[in-house]
């Protein structure tokens, strides 16, 4: 019994292991600096839609609605890859002479000097700008109602104080507009949470991609077959992770909206 | 504006795909969520927790690992189950491991959706048809259920619509076979060919939105169908709520 006990205590902390559980600081980092992008990019599209010059506001609408009529999954590889070739394009502006141009024989970059190295840092960082920018499409379209439901009068009574346009803006539309918006932005945060076990697309070593690896049969020369294949074991393993961070997170954002609510009487509280 | 529809040609034989795995998981997903739905809404206390256990596990986790759990799942009974009865070829292949997963994950968003649509049925009408001496059956085909779906039906659109978005991933979990390419995987071979992302991604995505748009034109029609009988038909909004 403690035999078994100390083998699955040194098999469950083996180096692999370690890194596993190390990977998932990408997904943790990604769910965070994804969903304030997200608020971000929601605030600014949220504001482009309520601009009263024509161009802003069309900009607000094209993008609300068409990354929301993609699948996630597209925009999510085609933005980090877009956002590559046109900084190598860039450098390729620069850097270039002919006579590298006439050397390169692949289809991209345009020479060898241009090539743009991404690592995992710089893909963790353009897969949370992706996040980023997918849900703040979504969030766009959470914020831009909730602004509409902060009770007129609230407005009006910050006009007859004599608060200015960015004054009533910031200090009683937005602060009221979140108590209306809480309840989208914790489905937008849901997406996002199960959005990041997307990243082993983007060649980030997460914990899904991890979790392949550890899974698959392990033969060992000097031991043997040291297990079969267990994916199935690590898959529901994250399975179980990711519904645990959605139950979290529902009583966070509970606590969230009972603190906002404080104060505010609207039939907003259940 | 050739290389433009010569792209279109190349894309065709991958939107088949996305729409086969939509189409085989919708009416699976809609017969199964309704029972889900029944049973989150019944009196019994171990087929409650038991379907609201089931609805929570599936749409608090992501698509993607439940693909890769169903079938390393799959995979781990191939040498004791399917392989003896000769049943690998069909159990373990995309094109049925893929409907499979998206119709237990598609059953349970729409079994909430049904769930919410159940409890917004008027309780008068239900008192109305007890007090008619309708059985338990008579009730549910005669009174709940008409309600029911007039309710749920533009949040059942959109969630149509997800789950074709959905199809998206299918292809990055599971094995390529040959050359049965989904939109996803079109693109992204096709990049790594000539690394043009724009044009690539572009005309899968506008695939997605055009099959999107069609989904959206034929439910507002069963919408339309389905309110015949109000005064004014309020129609499905066009700008849809694209969220689950």
């Amino acid at each position: 019994m403690s035999e078994d006990l100390a083998f699955w205590l040194s098999y469950i902390t083996n180096g692999k292991h370690l890194t596993w559980y190390a990977s998932f600081q990408f997904t943790i980092f990604a769910a965070v600096f994804g969903g304030t992008l997200a608020v971000v990019f929601g605030l600014i599209g949220a504001t482009l839609k309520n601009s009263r010059f024509l161009p802003l506001r069309l900009i607000g609408t094209v993008y609300s609605s068409i990354v929301r009529g993609v699948p996630d999954v597209l925009f999510f590889l085609f933005f980090p890859l877009a956002f590559e070739q046109a900084v190598e394009w860039f450098i390729a502006s620069q850097v270039c002479t002919p006579d590298m141009l006439a050397a390169q024989s692949a289809a991209w970059p345009p020479c060898k000097e241009a090539n743009w190295f991404l690592g995992t840092p710089e893909y963790l960082i353009l897969a949370s700008v992706s996040l980023g920018l997918v849900y703040g499409a979504f969030a766009t379209n959470v914020i831009h109602g909730a602004l509409r439901s902060v009770p007129k009068g609230q407005l009006e009574a910050a006009r007859a104080y004599g608060m200015s346009a960015s004054q009533l803006l910031w200090r009683v539309h937005i602060r009221q507009m979140w108590v209306y918006a809480l309840p989208g932005l914790s489905n937008v945060w849901m997406l996002i949470i199960k959005a990041t076990s997307l990243l082993s697309l983007l060649q980030i070593a997460d914990i899904v991609l991890w979790a392949d690896r550890l899974g698959a049969p392990n033969f060992l020369p000097a031991v043997g077959l040291v297990h079969e294949d267990w994916r199935w074991r690590y898959y529901l393993v994250l399975f179980v992770f990711y519904i645990l961070v959605t139950l979290l997170s529902e009583k966070v954002f509970e606590a969230i909206m009972r603190r906002a609510g404080r104060g505010i009487l609207s039939e907003v509280r259940h | 504006m050739e290389r433009f529809l010569d792209e279109l040609a190349l894309f065709a034989p991958a939107v088949v795909f996305n729409i086969y795995f939509a189409a085989a998981s919708i009416p699976i997903g809609f017969v199964f969520a309704i029972f889900l739905a029944l049973g989150k809404a019944s009196a019994s206390p171990l087929i409650s927790r038991l379907s609201r256990g089931y609805i929570y596990a599936f749409r608090g986790s992501p698509l993607f690992i439940q693909f890769f759990m169903v079938y390393s799942l799959a995979l781990s009974f191939n040498v004791g189950v399917w392989k003896p009865m000769g049943l690998s070829w069909f159990v373990l292949h995309p094109l049925f491991i893929g409907p499979l997963v998206l119709v237990l994950n598609t059953a349970a968003y729409t079994a909430e959706i049904f769930y919410g649509a159940l409890r917004a049925v008027p309780r008068g009408e239900v008192e109305a048809a007890r007090a008619y001496g309708m059985s338990r059956v008579q009730q549910f085909r005669h009174v709940i259920w008409p309600n029911l779906i007039r309710l749920a039906w533009p949040a059942y659109t959109n969630e149509v619509v997800f789950l074709f978005h959905a199809t998206a991933i299918v292809y990055f979990a599971l094995p390529v076979i040959g050359q049965q390419k989904d939109l996803m995987i079109t693109a992204k071979e096709l990049f790594e060919r000539d690394y043009n992302a724009f044009l690539h991604f572009s005309v899968a995505a506008l695939y997605f939105l055009a099959v999107s748009l069609v989904v959206f034109f034929l439910f507002g029609l069963v919408y339309r169908r389905l309110m015949r009988h109000m005064p004014a038909a309020p129609g499905l909004r066009f700008a849809p709520k694209w969220l689950r």
